[in-house]
């Protein structure tokens, strides 16, 4: 099924996005101490599509919360009871807006684990219900290396909408999937307001795309890297490298791809409320078992765990990696740590060393 | 400021003598002007080391690390950092005679964006106070000034302060980033890691986070050094050293002028007793 392409300005582009904004339930990014996080508006005033890539906090809580109750229950002397479970609350479509395409793709990574042993329909029912707009770069970030990974970033299908600059103020619309194919149609084919035709005419997205791609400092072959850090289990490598690493967990909470949680409860009295929340394999207690052991009992094994499911593990597994080259995890580490350079270090390292 | 030519020659002479296994410094990142931190073992790595206004993460924080802990460590500290190493000191974290300590006078540290960084406008040691050799031209310690955030902040009213601050708990994802990148965060189970206490239950609500952050800056009264760790680490940006500055006056003016870590030996505000302590608050 081919999709369709439309052709407006900075100006439709704006009508269209408060018309969503108007009749939809719209998330966006929304500026706050210099963060910007997807929350929901009511105005195109409050946030920012464009929202710098850097600053911006991964959609994948949208998809995944933070924290999310599941149940409430009371548990005294006469037994325990439920007293109400989680509703998931999504029933209607909703639009986030400004998504970034790396992010959108950790969405499309993350399907695969939640539809795996166990189908978490929340997760899935969430993406259902989303209609994604995302904006494509026109400049790589110091961080990031995207276009090095095993996915195709110019014809991404994670997202459902691509936005995608062009000359002379020129905004493209692309549809990507069948979602974004009918609800762009919906909106821009009776209308007229937003300055918009329909087009064929893909050559000068395709000069965005290839502008784009020169602007990037990081590149790499990531066959290359799955192959040797299979490899590499044992590198000392490992070691040496996480040493000055804080165990702060900052990078697996930003990360558009992981997905460890917690179960811990809030209990006062009788009645407490059961919560799923963000977790990190950097975390020392992550792995501590009930018996006082821990298999992950050192800093480098646990770094070690965390690189190898991003480039090894779940490449195994589910066919692709788990890292989306965003760059999150090296722009918040208070101590600079890139992934790029550790897994290129370790896979340079010999074998056995 | 520029002594990475100083360092990399202290640093290869105490590998020389046996004196260290380890050497805590800075190297460039490779790419940008911007460094990261660095634990050598490998004396051939000495010539990585530098330091200049972008050495910013407070190194004793890696103090409490598997690779140094129990080993003789080398270390660059610049005044706030030699400030947390002080209270290491005395809180038995460290000992002294396994550290061999390179006090910086430092004139300053600058962020991301080149502008140099507010806590060290406002520095009151900028000279390191714990040293084994000093590096650059001491300027002597200056007079406590309350922080601009927190005048500010006074003038506003009970509820706008409060809101302001329930904003700060809303958009905390509790990471923990703050603690871990904190040097005296160093208890070997954190309290607000019980399993049993329901309160700081690990969820990102406005309640836990209220709870989790406000028990990390009490016990942090009267022992932060303002270095802000905890703000470079912070994913959301938020202006965590509000919690710790406003701790900070209200201890200097009701504990004798008490600044943390300050003086070689001095404990934590709360840790001693004074017959000037205030006690008007004891029924």
């Amino acid at each position: 099924m081919s999709f369709s392409t439309f052709v407006t300005d900075k100006a439709g582009l704006q009508k269209m996005y408060e018309a969503i904004i108007s009749k939809h339930e719209t998330y966006a990014p929304v500026e706050k101490f210099g963060k910007y996080d997807y929350k929901k508006v009511s105005s195109l005033k409050e946030c920012d599509p464009d929202s710098p890539i850097a600053e911006t906090m991964s959609v994948k809580s949208l998809f995944f919360p933070r924290s999310s109750k599941i149940m409430k229950y009371e548990a005294t002397s006469a037994g325990t009871s439920i007293l109400e479970t989680d509703q998931d609350p999504l029933t209607a479509q909703r639009v986030v807006l400004g998504v970034k395409h790396c992010d959108a793709r950790g969405l499309q990574v993350l399907e695969a684990v939640n539809k795996w042993d166990y189908i978490d329909s929340d997760f899935l029912k969430r993406r259902e219900n989303t209609v994604i707009f995302s904006a494509r770069c026109d400049k790589a970030g110091t961080h990031c290396f995207c276009t090095s990974l095993d996915y195709d970033l110019e014809n991404l299908d994670a997202l459902d909408i691509a936005v995608v600059n062009g000359a002379e103020g020129k905004i493209y619309l692309q549809a990507r999937t069948e979602r974004g194919e009918t609800f762009l149609k919906e909106k821009l084919e009776k209308s007229t307001m937003y300055n918009v035709q329909s087009t064929n005419d893909e050559s000068e997205m395709k000069k965005q795309y290839v502008a784009f791609t020169a602007s990037f400092r990081l590149k790499m072959d990531y066959k290359d890297i799955n192959e040797k850090m299979a490899k590499r289990f044992d590198s000392p490598a490992f070691e040496e490298a996480s040493r000055n690493c804080v165990s702060c967990n900052t990078c697996a909470f930003i990360c558009p791809t992981c997905h460890c949680f917690k179960i811990s409860d809030e209990k006062i009295k009788d009645t407490g409320v059961r919560y799923k929340s963000y977790d990190s394999c950097n975390n020392v207690y992550f792995t501590l078992e009930a018996g006082g052991h821990n298999p992950r009992p050192a800093k480098y094994r646990r770094w070690r765990q965390r690189s190898m499911h991003k480039f090894v593990y779940y490449k195994e597994r589910f066919g692709v990696n788990l890292c989306v080259g965003c760059g999150h995890c090296a722009i918040s580490c208070p101590v600079n740590i890139s992934i790029f350079d550790v897994v290129n270090h370790i896979a340079s390292t010999p074998v056995g060393s | 400021m520029d002594y990475s030519k100083q360092i990399q020659d202290i640093a290869a002479k105490l590998f020389a003598d046996g004196k260290i296994d380890v050497f805590v410094g800075y190297r460039m990142n490779g790419f940008d002007d911007n460094q990261v931190p660095v634990v050598i073992t490998d004396p051939k790595e000495v010539s990585t080391l530098v330091f200049t206004e972008k050495s910013v993460f407070n190194l004793s924080n890696y103090l409490k690390a598997d690779h140094t802990r129990n080993k003789r460590a080398g270390l660059v500290v610049k005044g706030c950092d030699s400030r947390s190493l002080n209270l290491l000191l005395t809180e038995s974290q460290v000992k002294r005679d396994r550290l061999y300590i390179i006090g910086i006078a430092c004139e300053g540290v600058v962020d991301d964006k080149g502008q140099k960084m507010q806590n060290c406008i406002e520095c009151i040691v900028p000279d390191a106070v714990v040293y084994d050799e000093m590096l650059g031209n001491p300027q002597g310690r200056k007079d406590y000034i309350v922080n601009a955030d927190i005048k500010a902040l006074a003038e506003k009213g009970l509820v706008e302060r409060r809101e302001y601050f329930e904003e700060i708990f809303e958009n905390c994802i509790r990471c923990n980033a703050c603690r871990h990148s904190c040097p005296l965060c160093y208890c070997a189970k954190c309290c607000i890691d019980q399993e049993t206490a329901s309160l700081y239950n690990g969820s990102n609500t406005a309640s836990s986070a209220f709870h989790a952050l406000m028990t990390w800056s009490l016990h942090l009264a009267g022992r932060c050094v303002d270095c802000r760790n905890c703000e470079k680490a912070c994913p959301s940006h938020l202006p965590l050293h509000l919690l710790h500055k406003q701790n900070e006056k209200v201890i200097f003016e009701n504990f004798q002028n008490h600044l943390a870590g300050v003086e070689e030996g001095e404990r934590g505000a709360f840790y001693k007793y004074s017959l000037k302590d205030p006690d008007d608050f004891i029924m």
